[in-house]
């Protein structure tokens, strides 16, 4: 059973929608608000985590970026209709894609574990800005951006539009890589990237232009955030653990997909959040992911929708050889195309 | 005819091992050339320099007459120089078809084109066709047995039309009826005009298709000429056997 993807999107965009009109309490509508936030950045990690198969540390870095260039151009402003951060939302995203794109330049010379390194490094050198450039963050005391001046009674309504936009912008982008040639070259890169170069794919271009998009994406998110909470600190607004949430979400979903990542992020948000709500423990959720990362390594090493995907193909396929296993002559029991590949036989 | 390909006075140093040493060869245009010698004597080394994977310590290499010592791999792809690799390197996560399409050598507006459109489905049709891959175009490339990677990877790297290939050890690890088959290949792009420079250890195989030979040793030609009189070469049978 496969829905085309289409009418999976549109399902999933009408939930997305209605989800807030059924007159959910404040703490609900909070925890969605997170759950969103963290789909949209693992969507936009998996561009270049999953797809070109770099796993950047370094996105959080990016996060913070966007929470600290809203707060810059908020400063001391009062909203009239409290609308005006999301307007500028693409210049935050332009922000983080500009300065992506040098970063990206730089540390996508390095490849997988080294160049995990490189980018938890940049974070690590965000971070610290952060904490010291007084004048521009407030450095440790924090920065404040002007309090939103929504309704008590639907204040999170807004932030929860803006970040399901912002999830649905990213999907929309991730579906059109998957279906274009970007998507193709992103995955030969993942798959050999060397190889790939020398085939003729443009594989400099096309990895800074997915991590470009991908950061800017963040930092949009970031700054959406940043507005939410209204006063930012620099081990929250450019925290490691965000990071790895991400990359945890798209993990356990399954890099590459479209859905893997939204499905990581629901599993993964929600269940901290409640487990937040009731044991009042704030980092006992820790734990827990270590124990989840493990089990995912053991059980479940490519995520839960490409495992689900290659359960159906075999069955699939284990039903047409049956089918095709009958009268003609008694044949082999696999189909043409699978002896074809087990054998070699391509050129007898 | 003109010479396709000419290396000259090329040197690679690995440490204090010189695996290539003052190297100057050439490959004229139609010929399938081979390039054979004892393990160690930097045949693959001088692939990767002339295909741009390494970069040279001293010497020239001119494709089609023009410098293009220390070119980027990709470039040369698509000028037409092409090679493929001694474990057939191909993309298992994407299927038969798009292993072909993703070797097309597309430029920057073609990327933001469908993954696989109907001109690259008619452009993969007739090297699937010829390579008897039709059938199997929607497996996953992990799903093949060796033999038909090292098919897949030879025909995804003619989508470019190149004018050479280079082709590392093509028989390597392959069963007799897909040597046969190789050969044919060989044979039939040979004629329509594609010329090869083949590494290649199964002399039978070099004696049948090759000519001329080329043969290194210590990271210098020995010998070129005709493959009948690489047999009897005192200088290559002191390379290969010792003296």
């Amino acid at each position: 059973m496969r829905l085309p993807t289409a009418l999976r999107g549109g399902v999933f965009v009408l939930l997305v929608v209605t989800l807030p009109m059924v007159g959910l309490q404040h703490w609900f509508l909070n925890l969605l608000v997170f759950v969103l936030m963290y789909a949209t950045m693992s969507s936009a990690w998996n561009l270049v985590g999953g797809f070109a198969g770099y796993p950047s540390l370094g996105h959080a870095g990016f996060f913070g970026i966007g929470a600290y260039t809203i707060a810059l151009i908020f400063k001391g402003h009062v909203l009239t209709s409290g609308y005006e951060p999301f307007l500028l939302l693409p210049v935050v995203g332009l922000v983080g894609a500009l300065i992506g794109w040098p970063i990206a330049l730089v540390s996508m010379r390095t490849r997988a574990d080294v160049f995990a390194i490189v980018t938890i490094t940049f974070l690590f050198v965000v971070q610290t800005l952060a904490f010291n450039l007084h004048g521009l963050t407030g450095g440790s005391q924090g920065a404040s951006l002007p309090i939103a001046p929504f309704p008590a009674a639907t204040f999170e309504l807004p932030f929860y539009y803006v970040m399901a936009a912002l999830l649905v912008l990213t999907m929309g982008l991730t579906f059109a890589t998957m279906r274009s040639k970007v998507g193709l070259s992103l995955l030969s890169i993942r798959a050999d990237e060397d190889k790939a170069r020398g085939v003729g794919v443009r594989t400099t271009g096309v990895k800074v232009l997915a991590f470009s998009v991908s950061v800017g994406i963040t930092a949009m998110v970031g700054a959406v955030w940043a507005y939410y909470q209204s006063f930012i600190y620099p081990q929250f607004a450019i925290d490691p653990l965000v990071t790895i949430a991400i990359v945890l979400m798209t993990f356990l979903g399954g890099r590459g997909t479209l859905w893997g990542p939204v499905l990581g992020a629901v599993i993964l948000e929600s269940g901290q959040q409640l487990l937040t709500y009731q044991l009042g423990a704030v980092q006992l959720y820790l734990i827990v992911y270590a124990l989840l990362f493990l089990v995912i390594i053991l059980l479940l090493p490519r995520g839960i929708l490409p495992t689900i995907e290659d359960r159906l193909r075999m069955r699939r396929r284990r039903r047409r050889a049956d089918s095709s296993a009958a009268p003609p002559a008694g044949r082999t029991p696999l189909s043409q195309s699978d002896s074809a590949a087990l054998f070699g036989g391509g050129g007898s | 005819m003109s010479d396709l390909l000419r290396v000259h006075d090329l040197t690679k140093i690995f440490g204090g091992v010189r695996a290539v040493d003052g190297a100057s060869l050439s490959v004229q245009e139609g010929t399938i050339t081979a390039l054979i010698g004892p393990n160690g004597s930097g045949k693959t080394t001088l692939f990767n320099i002339v295909t741009g994977y390494l970069k040279a310590d001293g010497g020239l290499v001119e494709f089609d007459g023009h410098d293009v010592t220390g070119s980027h791999p990709g470039k040369l792809y698509r000028q037409g120089l092409s090679r493929t690799f001694q474990q057939a390197r191909i993309f298992p996560q994407l299927t038969v078809l798009e292993n072909l399409v993703v070797a097309g050598g597309y430029g920057w507006r073609q990327l933001f084109t469908s993954r696989v459109g109907r001109r690259d489905r008619e452009r993969a049709a007739a090297l699937l066709e010829e390579f008897r891959l039709t059938d199997i175009s929607d497996l996953l490339a992990s799903e093949l047995s060796y033999g038909q990677r090292k098919l897949l990877e030879f025909a995804a790297v003619l989508m470019s039309n190149p004018r050479l290939v280079l082709l590392d050890e093509p028989t390597a690890g392959v069963n007799p009826v897909l040597i046969e088959t190789m050969e044919r290949h060989i044979r039939e792009r040979n004629a329509a005009g594609i010329t090869f420079l083949i590494v290649e250890h199964d002399m039978t195989f070099v004696m049948r298709l090759c000519d001329p030979v080329i043969v290194l040793d210590a990271g210098k030609p020995i010998f070129a000429g005709e493959p009948a009189l690489v047999q009897n070469n005192p200088l290559v049978l002191d390379a290969y056997l010792g003296s």
